[in-house]
Order: C-alpha cells, then structure tokens, then sequence
C-alpha cells in the first residue's frame, strides 16, 4: 500500500512536457516554449546557489544553450514508474528516473558546481540582495519582512552544499523528493532525511537568533 | 523496521507536502501535524515564506531568447549550436594591405600564408576551414555549412613585415567607429582654432582675406538672386 506521500510524488514521474519536448526535438527553434517555462525556476536555482545576479544569468544561459544542443540525447525514463505501481517509492533506482525538468536541474546543478569551483571568491552570502526579494510597501512590515527574510536566507547559507541544496529545490522551485533525488543523484530515502536535517538546522540557527 | 530518524523525516516531508498543497490550494493554513517538531514546522513555515522564486529582469529573458533562437537555427542548419568565438566579437575582421615587393623580398613573403592560415585558423575558431586550391591563405574563410566568415586579401599576398610579425586585424564597427569619431572631433578641434588664430604670415593673412571675400561676395549673389526672384527691394 502506498502512502499518501507517495501517491502524491507519484504523477510527477509522468513527464508533463513530452509533447514540448518532442516539438523542440522536430524543431529547435520551438525551444522556446521550454525556456519560458523554466526560466524562473533555472535562474532561482542558480541565484540562490551562486548568490550575485550576474553569475546567475550567466549560468542560466550556459544552462539552456546545453539543453537546446543536448536535446537530441535526452531520454525520457519513467516507464518503469509506471509500468510498475506496486513499486514502493523510492525503491527503484533514481538515477533511473528523468524527465524533462529532472534532466534540465541535473545540468544546471552541473553547471552551478563548475561556477562555485571556479569562483571561490564569492561573498558567503549577500543579504541584501536576498532581502529584495519580498518588500511590502509598509515600512515597518517591509523591515520585518527583510529582517525574516535575512535570517532565513543566512539560516539556509550556512547548511552544507547537499542540504541546502535540497532545500532550495523543495521551497524555491516546488520539487518533489522524488525529483529532488533524481537531480541530486540520491536515493528518495536520504534526500528525505537530508530535507529534515537541513529543517532542524534551520529551526536552530533561527531560535538561536531569537533567543 | 524504521528507524526513528526515518520516521521523523516521513513525517517532516508529509508536512511539507501539506504546505506545498496548501499553497496549491491557496489555503491561510495547514493542518497540523501534532507528530511533527514544531521547531521544525516553524522553520518550514518561515522557509516557504521566505524563500520565493526570483525571476531575472525582462531584459535579460528577451536577449537570452534571441540568443536561443539563434543557436536553435543554427542547430536546425546543422552547425554548432554554441556561437563560435570570432563571431562573438563585434565587428568584421579585416586585413591591411601592404605595399608589394618583389626580388628577394618575395621569399619573405612566402612564409605569409602560414601566419595567415594560423591566424586565420584562430580567428575562425570551431571547425572553419580554408578553401582548398587556395595556397596564399586569400579568399574567404567558410563555417562548417558554407557560411561566409571573413574576407581575406586575395593572392599574390605580399607583406615582408607581417611574415615577421603577427598579422594586426582591423576591427571595422567597433573600434572603427571610435577612430572615425575621434577624427572628427580632433577635425573640429583644428577649425575653431584656426578661427580663433591670426594667420602668422603674410601669404596666409592674404589667403584668408580673399577666401573671405569670395565666400560674401558667393553669398550677396546669391541672396541678390533670391531677392530678385522674390520681388524684394532694397
């Protein structure tokens, strides 16, 4: 018997861009229909991780033109999700598992982790920048907003790379677990644990703040 | 059997599902998982809150999409997708000519093609090759597809003191337009300092008076024609 939980991860494994993808395959220049969708989800991930903006579109470019060149060699895999529903969550292997967006998140994280190489230089994080992102025009709510926003995003930067890296994808871009451990080349079972840890951590550092 | 930090974290990942429904679902709040940490809970309400999506300026998402487009044509005419690096630069690279020699100077001479095949090798980056039966290096430079890439002198190419030195591009577009406009600007710079200055000699006193003169007496005439013409009367 499943779980709710899983149920629930379940539809995710049916790749919901298919006929996108087989048209941009017939014709590249329909491409765009995927770099639109994406776009904001792809620059989050590489904002949040990198932390300056220019980094961010830079590797979102780099991000897309590998998708529009690797197109061809994408392969969608989740006939053995379906094809076997008694399968418990998790079981099967994730590597095994990719559409569309896990395949487009595999390369970004690529692309993400040659930056972060490359550039060691980066300020461990840039707040204020971070703080932009909500900003009410009440002035005593947008300094709470800030100061909340500024505490969470400082909680998040000092998780280890894994976790936070986790935590961006299941908060900014709305994966699931399975999707998560696809990308991150985990098992469901550890990406659930490193989702949890990470959330103690979290919890920590702000009560720590607050106290 | 599972482990109590197993359980835990299906716990953790079950409330964060409610979360992301409740946000699916618009709802103020979730339901209350009592099993759940509530420092954990916590931590997940403020990420959720805190965390949002970014998305890059409206400037940047149009030119990345002329980019894509332009890479996707690219892929369709079957070139590289990615932009080869001398078509990057802006502007068009060209060749100065230089004077023709002859005699000894001619074996000099010779080693030309070489540099411009190793430049013209550099210059065109992925994959672009010269045209065969072409020994000077001259002609056009092709991508991969039959794309022209550059213009390049046509043979017998004769350059003594490039065959020693690194051939010296012309940028024409970009840097071309800077010396354009700072020629200008030094040309202006030069006529209001001659209209500023006397002339030093005789002659050039002279020469100017004159040029005056014919340059009024050009404009009376032709203002007397145009009066003329009007009926005006002086």
């Amino acid at each position: 018997m499943l779980s709710k939980a899983e149920d629930r991860a379940r539809p995710a494994r049916l790749d919901r861009d298919r006929s996108l993808v087989e048209e941009a395959r017939r014709d590249p220049s329909r491409f765009d229909a995927l770099y639109r969708k994406y776009l904001a989800q792809v620059y989050s991930f590489a904002y949040y991780e990198l932390r300056d903006r220019h980094a961010a579109e830079d590797a979102t470019e780099r991000v897309f033109m590998q998708a529009l060149a690797g197109l061809p060699r994408f392969e969608e895999r989740v006939d053995a999700f379906i094809a076997s529903p008694g399968v418990p969550s998790g079981a099967a292997d994730s590597a095994d598992f990719s559409t569309f967006r896990v395949w487009l998140f595999r390369i970004a994280r690529n692309v993400v982790a040659n930056e972060r190489r490359r550039d060691r230089r980066r300020p461990v994080s840039s707040l204020e920048d971070a703080a932009e992102f909500s900003a009410p025009d009440d002035v005593a709510e947008a300094a709470a907003a800030r100061e909340a926003v500024s505490a969470a995003w400082a909680a998040v930067s000092r998780l280890p790379e894994d976790r936070r890296r986790a935590v961006v994808l299941r908060f900014v871009d709305e994966m699931s677990t399975a999707e998560i451990a696809a990308i991150l080349g985990r098992s469901e079972g550890a990406v659930r644990v490193l989702l949890h840890r990470a959330l103690r951590s979290v919890a920590d550092d702000l009560r720590g703040r607050l106290s | 059997m599972l482990g109590s930090g197993t359980r835990d974290a299906r716990r953790t990942e079950r409330y964060l599902d409610g979360l992301t429904s409740a946000d699916d679902r618009r709802a103020s709040d979730v339901p209350v998982d009592v099993d759940v940490d509530p420092a954990v809970r916590l931590a997940a309400r403020e990420l959720r809150d805190s965390l949002t999506r970014v998305h890059p300026s409206f400037r940047f998402e149009e030119a990345l999409a002329a980019r894509l487009a332009a890479a996707a044509a690219r892929q369709a005419a079957g070139l590289p997708v990615e932009e080869p690096a001398a078509a990057a630069a802006a502007g068009t690279v060209a060749q100065f000519r230089g004077r023709s020699i002859g005699g000894a100077d001619a074996a000099v001479a010779g080693t030309v093609p070489v540099v411009l095949s190793a430049f013209a090798a550099a210059a065109a980056g992925d994959g672009a090759t010269m045209p065969p039966g072409d020994p000077a290096g001259a002609s056009a430079i092709q991508a991969p597809g039959g794309h022209l890439r550059g213009i390049w002198p046509t043979s017998p190419f004769r350059l003594p003191e490039v065959a020693i030195r690194q051939p010296r591009p012309l940028i024409v577009g970009g840097v071309g337009v800077g010396v354009a406009s700072a020629a200008i600007s030094l040309g202006a710079v030069y006529v209001a300092w001659r209209h500023s200055h006397p002339a030093v000699t005789p002659m050039g006193r002279a020469a100017r008076e004159a040029h005056g003169r014919a340059a009024h007496f050009g404009r009376g005439r032709r203002q007397r024609v145009v009066d003329e013409i009007l009926g005006v009367v002086s």
